[in-house]
């Protein structure tokens, strides 16, 4: 438990979202491991290995984590904010999933640092369309920091 | 998203960037490529100083990193801590592979990095992937 | 005199040793003693006398005698102090201890303490016997000395020279990579663009300009991944069986290609670098599945343990290697079929050699045209490497 690999960290409250994400992200094979955690201060506590995960191993970090902004207990600005105060997950690719369109959110977002910001399409076949994009753009394209942590996509040998 | 949104492409490799607009020619984005060779010229692109007083603002910045003059990580550098151009998205596109290059580009605040691919095919999915993911999925600030 | 006799003269001239003695005496008549013998003994003897111990401290800083002389009784000091002043200035000059009677004892505790030798006044005939063993003995330890300067020197310079050329190859395949990139794009595009406009001959000209322009890439790579291997390198305990899972799905697309089955079990821990070590395994494997002959590839990954390492082996059922070509096949850029037959620049292997010679260990490869090949490793075990681990069988 304390040693997993994690690709994907999603912090999201709504089941069905869990789901259909999960669901999205494995049957395209973009990632093995997603942790999922269901609000703001779990998702701290994952990350800063405090709290319930004290024991865990601050080497692992995911590739990826993947925040909805409407969160109980913390929300995701603060969790945003937070993180990219703190030298050992500043570097982390964070990618913001929300249904919101208010522009200040996006705005805030973007001054807080957020890699990018998608909105949730209400559309089910586009919901899942996003969160495919959102895989391969991260995990197969984009080149994270490796402060130690993060993990580069694998070398794949050409046949 | 935009009808037609605005790319700056700072890179000083002309090979790289008529390959690059070819690709983006092709695509339903219809986006504008607007061209500076150097880290100065993108400083002043963005600003809108010199000969690039009517520039637009653009939607994002497609950023190489080793240019003559002026680098790319002196834009970052500059761009991102301006509180007026911090939030453009900037998509570093380069041919280095060096972890410090990588590790320091996020530092200075890059949205991302991505290497240019040796081989044609694949340079052209990149470039055809940067714009499809940032205008066709992504919520960019205004 | 006799013409004999100067030619004895002459022969005993020549012989004589030149020696720079310093005695450390406080009776006149004693050292007067000493240097006839000496003489008598061969040497030609240039000599100085001290007979305090600040004296004797004063001469040490301003010469270097081949030898010092010290009487053992110095009335308010002992030769034995000499001993001790040249110890604490870390001078290494023989210092013989000459003496009248005393027992033996004593004699054997002088040498224990670092005299190189004790001889008695009344059997001074010893002594230029002892001086030139003594010198001797000097040589030797001098001569021993400069070889392990010279040892040392020569692996720096080694060591140097080794940075030296995997910064070169380092920075050469990087930069190489960047013109190389433009040939191949741009001569792809005239190539996809205009191959209608052009006639035949210009066609093919295009073909052959982009073979080679790709061709050169994947050099370029391979040859950036081989000057690459040897920096960050992490030393950990990996479960190999992790380690091959790993390279196993790097290399999920040719598996799928080929139909290969690849057979691992039980697999050590073991000690070292896991992305070097993915990458062993990835490139034995992926050979093992490129050289497959007309049945499907069977791959087994095993290990057996020896001493203190473990001897991995990594065996196929493909077309195997002749036996004058065993060794051939981990030089770089060493290939043993033309590119039509099979694919590849000859990189994978010596890159595996590198990471194993790294790691502390050998690779070998035992085979028979036709019959498979076996490619063996050998890797640290991990010191805190229980039993429990394997069956009885591996225990051979």
């Amino acid at each position: 438990m304390n040693d997993i690999e994690v690709d994907i960290l999603l912090v999201e409250d709504s089941q069905n979202d869990i789901d259909l994400t999960l669901h999205t992200l494995r049957q395209e094979k973009l990632a093995n491991h997603i942790f999922v955690v269901r609000d703001g201060e779990e998702a701290l506590d994952f990350l800063f290995c405090s709290g319930r995960y004290a024991d865990r191993n601050s080497e692992r970090m995911p590739r990826l984590v993947l925040l909805d902004l409407k969160l109980p207990k913390v929300d995701g600005m603060e969790v945003l904010r937070q993180l990219r105060a703190n030298p050992h997950t500043n570097l982390l690719p964070v990618v913001i999933m929300t249904s919101s369109k208010e522009e200040r959110d996006v705005a805030n977002s973007y001054h807080l640092g957020v890699n990018s910001y998608i909105q949730k399409p209400m559309d089910f076949e586009q919901f899942r369309q996003t969160v495919k994009t959102i895989g391969m753009y991260w995990l197969l394209i984009n080149q994270p920091a490796l402060n130690g942590v993060t993990k580069k996509p694998a070398e794949q040998a050409k046949p | 998203m935009k009808d037609a949104p605005d790319i700056l492409l700072v890179d000083d490799n002309p090979a790289d960037v008529g390959l690059t607009r070819e690709v983006l020619a092709a695509s339903t984005h219809h986006s504008n490529i607007h061209n500076v060779p150097d880290g100065e010229e993108a400083i002043a692109f963005l600003r809108r100083r010199g000969k690039y007083t009517e520039a637009i603002r653009p939607d994002l910045v497609v950023l190489d990193l080793n240019m003559p003059r002026k680098g790319g990580q002196a834009v970052l550098a500059e761009v991102k801590t301006d509180p007026g151009l911090r939030t453009i998205p900037i998509v570093v596109f380069t041919t280095s592979h060096a972890e410090k290059d990588i590790t320091h580009s996020y530092e200075l605040g890059a949205n991302c990095y991505i290497s240019k691919p040796g081989n044609l095919g694949d340079f052209f999915s990149a470039v055809q992937s940067i714009e499809e993911f940032w205008f066709g999925f992504t919520s960019l600030p205004h | 005199m006799s013409t004999t006799a100067a030619i004895d003269r002459a022969t005993v001239q020549e012989t004589k040793t030149r020696l720079s003695a310093l005695l450390v005496e406080d009776n006149l008549a004693d050292s007067e003693l000493v240097l006839r013998e000496l003489q008598r003994g061969g040497f030609e003897v240039s000599s100085e006398v001290v007979q305090t111990a600040a004296d004797f401290r004063r001469k040490l800083q301003t010469t270097t005698p081949d030898v010092i002389l010290a009487d053992y009784n110095l009335g308010s000091w002992r030769g034995m102090e000499a001993l001790e002043i040249l110890r604490t200035e870390g001078r290494d000059i023989p210092l013989i201890l000459v003496s009248g009677a005393v027992g033996d004892v004593t004699a054997v505790e002088c040498i224990k303490q670092g005299a190189t030798d004790y001889v008695l006044k009344d059997a001074l005939a010893r002594l230029p016997v002892s001086i030139r063993r003594a010198l001797r003995e000097k040589q030797t330890r001098e001569e021993r000395r400069q070889a392990e300067l010279e040892l040392a020197r020569k692996v720096e310079e080694l060591a140097r020279s080794n940075r030296d050329l995997e910064q070169f190859a380092y920075v050469a395949s990087h930069d190489l990579q960047e013109p190389l990139r433009m040939v191949a794009a741009y001569t792809q595009l005239l190539k996809e663009r205009y191959a209608d406009g052009l006639d035949e001959n210009a066609n093919k000209y295009i073909h052959y300009a982009l073979e080679g322009a790709l061709r050169m890439q994947t050099l370029v790579q391979d040859l950036l991944t081989f000057s690459r291997v040897g920096r960050n390198r992490q030393r950990t305990h990996l479960a190999s069986d992790a380690v091959v899972q790993e390279a196993l799905q790097n290399l999920q697309a040719a598996l799928q290609e080929s139909g290969a089955v690849v057979h691992y079990d039980n697999l050590p821990v073991v000690t070292g670098d896991r992305t070097q070590l993915v990458q062993l395994f990835q490139n034995l494997i992926g050979n093992a599945i490129k050289f497959h002959g007309e049945k499907a590839p069977v791959i087994t990954v095993s290990a057996k343990k020896l001493a203190a390492e473990w001897a991995f082996s990594v065996s196929d059922n493909g077309i195997g290697i002749a036996a004058e070509h065993l060794e051939a096949v981990f030089v770089i850029f060493q290939r043993l079929h033309t590119r039509a037959e099979y694919p590849g620049n000859g990189v994978g292997l010596a890159i595996c050699k590198k990471i194993v010679e790294q790691h502390g260990g050998r690779i070998w490869v035992e085979s028979k045209a036709g019959e498979g090949a076996s490619f063996k490793f050998t890797l640290p075990a991990c010191p805190a490497d229980g039993e429990g681990n394997h069956t009885d069988e591996r225990r051979a």
